[in-house]
C-alpha cells in the first residue's frame, strides 16, 4: 500500500451553496476551451484592435483641446473647429456607417461635451460592431459547439444529473462559458478603451460628460452574449458530432448575410449605383431585409443601445434578435432534458 | 430496521410500454442486489430513484425523502455510477474526479485534495494524470466509481460496476465496496448481470422482471433450500452407493460436477448418506449441505414471470 494510501475516509468539509455548482460547469468549460490554440490566437487578436481605436481617441481628443484652446482666446468660430474636420472626414470615409449623420449634425453645433459624448459612443459602436462582432463569430465558432454536443456524444449528461444541479444550471453554466469569453474580448477592451480616453481627455469634468458610456458599453456586451450563446448552445445541442454544430454555425451566419448581400447586390443594380452606396445601403428594400442577416440584427442593436438608432429603425433586428434566442432557448431546454 | 427505499404500488409508462407496473418495494441498508433479464426495468427505476424521471403512479421515497419532490436533495446524497462509458472528454482521471466534487458541491481545492485520497484508495496511481479519453474500459469504471464516492455519499447506486475488469480489478473493486458497506456504514444497490458478484457481497437480492419484483429477500434466506440436503462427492463408483441410497427413500439428483445430491424430509439424512456409503463400501471424499445456487433462483424467478431469463 502507498505510503500516501490512507484509504477510506468520510469527508469532513462542508459544502458549498448549491446556487453555485453551476460555477463548476463554467470553470471546466472555459478551461477546456483555452487548450485550443486557436482559441488563445483569436484572445490575442482580439485586442489588437485596441490599438487602433486608443489611437482615433487620440487623435479625437487632441482635436477637441484643440478646439476648446482656441475657443478661449477668440470665441468659437464654427467652421474652424478641429473636431468638424476630423468628422467630416471620419464620415466621407465611413458614409454607410450608422451614425455619421449624427456625427456630422453634433460637430456643426460647437458644443464640446456633446460632441466628446457622441464621438465617443460612435468610435465604441464601431469597435463593437465591426472588428469585435466578427471575432466573436469565429471564437464562439471554437468554443460553443463542443460544449453541449461532448456531452450528448460521451453521455456526460448522467455524470452531470446525477449530482444536485438542475437543467436550468447546466445550462446556465454552458451559457457561461461562451460569455465569459465574449466579455473577455469585448467588454474588457471595449471598458479599457473608454478609461484611455478618459486619461487623454484634458480633466476630470470629461466623466460626467460621458457617464453613460460604460452603461451602454455593458448593455450591449448583454446584447451581444445572450443571442449568440443561445443560437450557438441550441446548435451543439442538436447533435453528438462537434463538427456539424460548427458548421451550422457558421453556416447560420454566412447565409443569413450573404442572402442580405444578394439583396443589396440587387438593389444596386436595379438603382444603377455602385454596391455598398449609402443610396443603396439606406434604401426601403436593403433596411426591410436586413433583419435576415444574424449579423445586422446584432449590429441594429448596438446601434440602438449606442444611441445612434432610434427603435423604430432597429426593431426589426430587435424583435428578429428576441425571436431568436427564445426560439434557441426553449430547444435548448428540451434537448437538455430529452438524454433522461 | 427502516427501509432506505420505500416504493409503493409504482408505475412508469412512456406511451404504450410499462417500464415499471406496480412496485412494492422495501430496500434496508446493507447491499441489495438488483437483477432482471434485459428490459426489466432495472434502468427506470434507478432512474426514478434519482429523480430523473417521474413515476406515473404511486408514491415513492429514497432516504426519507420524496423522489418526485426531492430529488435534489436525493441526489446530494447519493453517489450513482452509471452503467454507460460517460465521461468529460479533455480532462484527466483525477481533474474528472475532482470535477464530480466540485458538482456535488465540493469547494475546488478541497475536492482536488479528496479528488487524490480517493484515487489513492482506489489504487490508481499515476496514470491519474493522463486523459480520461486514452483510459481502457477498465481505467474508466475506476474514475467512475471513484467520481460516485468522491463526496462520501451515503447511499451508492452502482450500475454493471464490475463490467470490463479484469478479475483481479473486479475482486479489487468488490472488496472496496464491501468495505465501504461494512466499515463506513455505506448503503449500496448494485445493478449487475454479474450473479456471482451478487453472491459474493449482497445481503439482500430483488429480482425485476416485467416491470415488476418477482422477488425481494436476504441472500442467506434465497440459498436455503426447500427441504434438507447435501452434496455429496465420493472416492469411487458411484452407481452403488446411489442405489443404496434410493433404497432408503431419499431422493438423489447427478450434478454436471460428478456430486450427488442428497435430499430428504428425514433429520436424520447425514446418517443415512453415511450408512449408505457403508453398505455400498464407497468412501465419501466431502458432504457438504446444499445451496440453492443465485443463478438457479435468478432463473426459476424469470421463468416463473414468464420472461426469458436471459443473462448476458
Amino acid at each position: 500500500m502507498p505510503i500516501n494510501d490512507v484509504g477510506y475516509r468520510s469527508l469532513k468539509s462542508k459544502t458549498e451553496s448549491s446556487l453555485f455548482q453551476w460555477l463548476a460547469i463554467c470553470r471546466i468549460g472555459v478551461q477546456l476551451a483555452l487548450k485550443s490554440k486557436w482559441v488563445k490566437r483569436i484572445m490575442l487578436a482580439a485586442w489588437l484592435p485596441v490599438t487602433y481605436w486608443a489611437a482615433g481617441f487620440f487623435f479625437v481628443e487632441k482635436a477637441i483641446v484643440a478646439d476648446q484652446l482656441s475657443a478661449m482666446g477668440q470665441g468659437v468660430d464654427l467652421n474652424q473647429l478641429t473636431s468638424l474636420a476630423l468628422t467630416e472626414s471620419i464620415t466621407s470615409r465611413f458614409s454607410i456607417f450608422p451614425g455619421v449623420d449624427d456625427l456630422q449634425e453634433v460637430s456643426r453645433t460647437g458644443d464640446i461635451p456633446q460632441i466628446r459624448n457622441t464621438v465617443w459612443r460612435w468610435m465604441l459602436m464601431t469597435f463593437f460592431r465591426y472588428p469585435q462582432a466578427i471575432l466573436i463569430l469565429f471564437l464562439v465558432g471554437f468554443i460553443a459547439p463542443s460544449l453541449i454536443s461532448q456531452d450528448i456524444r460521451s453521455r456526460a449528461f448522467l455524470l452531470y444529473f446525477s449530482r444536485p444541479i438542475s437543467r436550468l444550471e447546466y445550462i446556465f453554466g454552458k451559457i457561461c462559458v461562451p460569455s465569459i469569453f465574449i466579455i473577455l474580448i469585448t467588454t474588457l477592451p471595449a471598458l479599457s478603451l473608454y478609461i484611455i480616453a478618459l486619461l487623454m481627455s484634458p480633466d476630470i469634468s470629461t466623466l460626467p460628460q460621458t457617464w453613460d458610456i460604460p452603461m451602454r458599453i455593458i448593455i450591449a456586451t448583454f446584447g451581444l452574449v445572450i443571442p449568440t450563446s443561445a443560437v450557438a448552445l441550441m446548435l451543439s445541442s442538436l447533435t453528438q458530432e462537434s463538427r456539424f454544430a460548427n458548421f451550422s454555425w457558421f453556416a447560420v451566419w454566412g447565409l443569413g448575410h450573404g442572402a442580405w448581400l444578394t439583396i443589396v447586390l440587387a438593389t444596386s443594380l436595379q438603382m444603377g449605383l455602385p454596391l455598398f452606396d449609402p443610396q443603396v445601403m439606406h434604401s426601403e428594400t436593403v433596411s426591410n431585409w436586413s433583419a435576415i442577416s444574424l449579423y445586422n440584427c446584432l449590429g441594429s442593436l448596438q446601434s440602438y443601445i449606442f444611441g445612434f438608432e432610434t427603435f423604430a429603425e432597429s426593431w426589426r433586428g430587435i424583435v428578429a434578435l428576441f425571436g431568436i434566442t427564445t426560439f434557441s432557448m426553449t430547444i435548448l431546454y428540451r434537448r437538455v432534458s430529452s438524454p433522461m | 430496521m427502516t427501509s432506505l427505499i420505500s416504493l409503493k404500488q409504482i408505475t412508469k409508462s412512456f406511451k404504450s410500454l410499462r417500464a415499471l407496473d406496480g412496485i412494492d418495494l422495501e430496500v434496508s441498508p446493507g447491499i441489495t442486489g438488483l437483477l432482471g433479464p434485459n428490459g426489466a426495468g432495472k434502468s427506470t427505476l434507478i432512474k426514478m430513484l434519482l429523480g430523473l424521471v417521474q413515476p406515473t403512479t404511486g408514491t415513492a421515497s429514497f432516504l426519507g425523502f420524496d423522489v418526485r419532490k426531492e430529488g435534489r436533495q436525493i441526489r446530494n446524497r447519493i453517489g450513482y455510477m452509471p452503467e454507460d462509458d460517460c465521461y468529460i472528454s479533455g480532462l484527466s482521471g483525477v481533474s474528472a474526479v475532482q470535477f464530480s466534487g466540485c458538482l456535488s458541491g465540493i469547494p475546488k481545492t478541497e475536492s482536488l485534495r479528496r479528488a487524490h485520497e480517493i484515487l489513492d484508495f482506489c489504487d490508481m496511481k499515476q496514470e491519474r494524470y493522463r486523459m480520461v479519453d486514452t483510459y481502457s474500459t477498465g481505467m474508466r469504471q475506476i474514475i467512475k466509481f471513484a467520481s460516485a464516492i468522491v463526496h462520501d455519499p451515503e447511499f451508492l447506486i452502482l450500475d454493471e460496476p464490475t463490467s470490463g475488469l479484469d478479475p483481479e480489478e473486479r475482486e479489487k473493486l468488490l472488496k472496496r465496496i464491501r468495505l465501504l458497506a461494512s466499515q463506513m456504514g455505506k448503503s449500496v444497490l448494485i445493478s449487475t448481470h454479474i450473479l456471482p458478484d451478487v453472491q459474493a457481497i449482497c445481503d439482500d437480492v430483488v429480482i425485476l422482471s416485467q416491470g415488476k419484483v418477482r422477488l425481494c429477500e436476504p441472500l442467506v434466506t434465497l440459498n436455503r433450500t426447500a427441504e434438507p440436503s447435501f452434496r455429496v462427492r465420493v472416492l469411487e463408483n458411484m452407481d452403488p452407493f446411489v442405489k443404496a441410497l434410493e433404497s432408503s427413500d431419499v431422493e438423489v439428483s447427478k450434478n454436471p460436477d460428478g456430486t450427488l445430491t442428497v435430499a430428504s424430509p428425514s433429520p436424520q439424512l447425514s446418517e443415512t448418506i453415511w450408512n449408505a456409503a457403508h453398505q455400498s463400501g464407497v468412501s465419501i471424499q466431502s458432504l457438504i449441505p446444499a445451496r440453492n445456487s443465485l443463478e438457479e433462483v435468478f432463473l426459476s424467478t424469470v421463468a416463473d414471470a414468464g420472461g426469458t431469463g436471459e443473462n448476458d
